[in-house]
């Protein structure tokens, strides 16, 4: 697939529940072959904007265009969906479980047993293949859900919070499965409310909050665009430098450094000097770029 | 479609594979037929006699009471009396006696009422019986009974004293020996009942029949649209229910797992059918040259079909509304509550199976075989009993299955919303609400 080809593309969506609107005016666009992050906190609309993707839900207004086609249950086969809230069967085996997600797919024949060995393999869950998913741990079964919506290979993967519950190690393994599929040139949206994580692996993100968007662009750019106005800051003493408003506009303390956002205007250099007048022994002293997070709070703010 | 065949095959599958339906096939008719045999077996077993004194002061009625109670317990004479309390169960074992005359001539009423109150506590008796000399006119005895919550033995011990007492009266009104024989000739009152195919016998054995079939699909409908309930909450609480949707129609699926389950049910009924079929055949045929008569009326294959065909209609009907239910709630057991009243219409519908079965060409036994929610039931009680015309069995169908398809297409608007809906349980207002939407 192309770099520029557009996999999703939504155009002045709108998502209303009674009263309340899940979703308002909103407009994206989700490249070919790239991981898309759908950020936002719990309630910006991001679950709802899945829902409507993949042909769950329809939008109240506005158009949804899949790999250029409006969407029709047809299209639903070329979509992998690993819902936030999801679950397996309990008394089904792993393999039934895989070779009937896989039938609702469309995929057929023996095509379903390779697969379904390829991907058990993948997650190193080949041997709990004819166990019962209840005879499962929790962080197995998660597995074995991101592999029901990866088993009949889509061009289009959601992700919606793969990671939470998981285990620092799982993480990895299904970060580097994600790494993998983007690499083979699938296109992947990615939705959570976990700045962190999404810092890592998206290409282009879209910032909700309150059912709109707040930001949409390639994360590299936006990164860029707020400059290196971040310093993180470890010392002894000099605390009442680092609250002047003069200098800093906002500083986060964390256990053992503090994370310093400049005021406009405010030097870097005019910084370090005040600490070091003010008698502070410095350990460390880094402009570094802002995170995703205080992107998000300072784009937040500025919207309303 | 091949999505629709999908969820069939994996609700078949998953289901005749499991435990629960191996167990619930074997053990529903196993039930059943307990059912039907413990109480011959308790009925059958047998009781030593009862040891009874008789001061017969008449001296005469001793003899005629010891061959009315020989004769009863010999199984003859039995329906001639009317005051008989064991009509349909089995003699054998009940109200036997060993009688015993003691000479009330020899001593003074209260010697002879000393010796056998002392021989009652001594437990060497069980009863006695004193005919006071004018008994025969105005048929007043005293029976002392160790043993008062012995009702069946001392009603028995009655209806005999009434037979004896009778043929006592006759001799003294001279009716000579044969007109009394011919008096007591009993009658024989055998149920026939008349069908399609001509008479039939036994209508003992066709209540039963009656019976069955009612209960079966009674417990049919009822167990497996518990299923349905069970199987979509579990696709709810699961929260499978948004991945499925991502890849099916709700409708799809809603109708894959009602059609996947009905063929779980047809599995098991033409089980169930074959080996009542087989047991009517074969079985029949074992216990009798075992000496166990056992009557089964025939079954025509139309009944068969028709049962088939109500079942059909009752299972989607209800199974479709705890399909409903079910997406509205969030654990089996809530749902069991919003069910009640689905379970409570066909219950009533199973209960009145009675007077349906009774008068099966009565309006109301019309009524409730048309109105859908209890034609599955009644309307089969009605064909068993007294097959009604066939217009009447076709417009209870076509009633009933429009009746279906007016349910599924409420259930399937309910249903993809409330399947979505996690937390709570939706109020009906809400759910009305969801059936309005888009």
């Amino acid at each position: 697939m192309a770099a520029n080809e557009i996999t999703v593309k939504l155009e002045g969506v709108t998502k209303s529940f009674g009263e309340f609107t899940a979703v308002r005016e909103l407009s994206l666009t989700v490249r070919a072959g790239r991981v898309f992050g759908l950020l936002g906190p719990n309630g910006a609309g991001k679950t709802t904007t899945i829902r409507m993707i993949v042909n769950i839900t329809a939008p109240d207004s506005g158009r949804i265009l899949l790999f250029g086609q409006k969407i029709d249950s047809k299209l639903q086969d070329r979509i992998g969906y690993l819902p936030e809230e999801r679950g397996l069967y309990r008394r089904m085996r792993v393999s039934d479980q895989l070779r009937f997600f896989a039938e609702l797919k469309n995929v057929r024949g023996k095509l379903i047993e390779s697969r379904i060995d390829e991907w058990l393999a993948r997650v190193k869950l080949s041997e709990w293949k004819n166990k019962r998913s209840m005879e499962l741990s929790k962080g197995m079964q998660q597995k074995i859900q991101f592999v029901t919506s990866v088993i009949h290979d889509p061009d289009l993967l959601i992700l919606d919070e793969p990671f939470s519950g998981l285990d620092p190690i799982n993480v990895e393994l299904l970060k580097e499965v994600v790494l993998d599929l983007k690499r083979a040139g699938k296109t992947i949206i990615f939705s959570t409310h976990q700045m962190e994580v999404a810092e890592k692996i998206c290409d282009d993100i879209c910032l909700l909050n309150r059912s709109q968007k707040i930001f949409e662009g390639s994360l590299r750019e936006i990164k860029s665009s707020f400059g290196r106005n971040s310093i993180a800051v470890r010392c002894e003493g000099g605390d009442g430098v680092l609250d002047d408003p003069a200098l800093v506009s906002k500083v986060v303390r964390h256990a053992d450094e503090a994370q310093a956002l400049l005021a406009a205007g405010a030097n870097a250099q005019v910084l370090l000097k005040r600490l070091i007048d003010s008698g502070a022994i410095i350990g460390k002293f880094e402009m570094v770029e802002p995170s995703l997070n205080d992107i998000f709070i300072t784009k937040v703010t500025e919207a309303t | 479609m091949t999505k629709f065949l999908a969820v069939v095959k994996r609700e078949y599958i998953q289901r005749v594979r499991a435990k629960m339906f191996i167990v619930s096939t074997i053990l529903l008719p196993a039930v059943m037929s307990l059912f039907g045999i413990v109480p011959a077996i308790i009925f059958s077993i047998e009781t030593p006699p009862m040891r009874v004194a008789v001061v017969d002061q008449t001296g005469k009625m001793y003899a005629e009471l010891k061959r009315s109670l020989d004769g009863d317990s010999s199984g003859q004479g039995a329906q001639s009396d009317n005051t008989s309390i064991s009509s349909g169960l089995p003699r054998r074992g009940l109200g036997t006696f060993r009688l015993e005359e003691v000479n009330a001539n020899s001593q003074s009423l209260e010697v002879i009422r000393a010796t056998l109150d002392q021989r009652l506590r001594a437990r060497e008796l069980d009863g006695y019986l004193i005919l006071p000399p004018d008994f025969v006119s105005n048929g007043k005895a005293e029976f002392f009974n160790r043993n008062a919550g012995d009702i069946v033995s001392s009603r028995a011990l009655q209806s005999a004293l009434n037979r004896a007492t009778r043929e006592q009266r006759l001799i003294e009104a001279k009716v000579d020996n044969k007109t009394r024989q011919e008096l007591f000739k009993p009658v024989n009152l055998e149920g026939v009942s008349l069908s399609a195919g001509g008479q039939e016998r036994d209508s003992g054995g066709r209540f039963a029949l009656v019976f069955g079939m009612g209960f079966v699909m009674y417990l049919a409908i009822l167990m497996y649209g518990q299923i349905i309930l069970g199987s979509v909450v579990e696709e709810k609480e699961t929260r499978i229910a948004e991945i499925l949707f991502s890849s099916v129609k709700p409708f799809t699926l809603m109708m894959g797992k009602l059609v996947g389950v009905s063929f779980v049910a047809l599995t098991q009924l033409a089980i169930w059918g074959l080996a009542f079929s087989a047991f009517a055949l074969y079985g029949v045929g074992v216990l009798a040259s075992r000496g166990m008569s056992l009557r089964i009326p025939g079954v025509p294959l139309s009944h068969y079909l028709y049962f088939g065909l109500f079942f059909l209609l009752g299972y989607f009907m209800y199974a479709t509304l705890y399909a409903l239910v079910g997406s509205m709630v969030t654990t089996a057991q809530e749902g069991g509550q919003l069910a009640m009243p689905i379970i409570l219409i066909l219950a009533v519908s199973f209960y009145l199976f009675l007077p349906v079965s009774r008068s099966p060409d009565s309006p109301l036994a019309f009524w409730v075989s048309i109105f859908p929610f209890s034609a599955p039931v009644a309307m089969v009680i009605r064909i068993i009993t007294q097959t009604p015309p066939f217009w009447q069995i076709a417009l209870s169908l076509v009633i009933g299955f429009s009746t279906v398809l007016v349910i599924m297409y409420a259930a399937s608007r309910i249903y993809r919303v409330g399947m979505l809906m996690y937390g709570k349980r939706a109020s009906i207002p809400e759910a009305i609400r969801w059936a309005r939407q888009a």
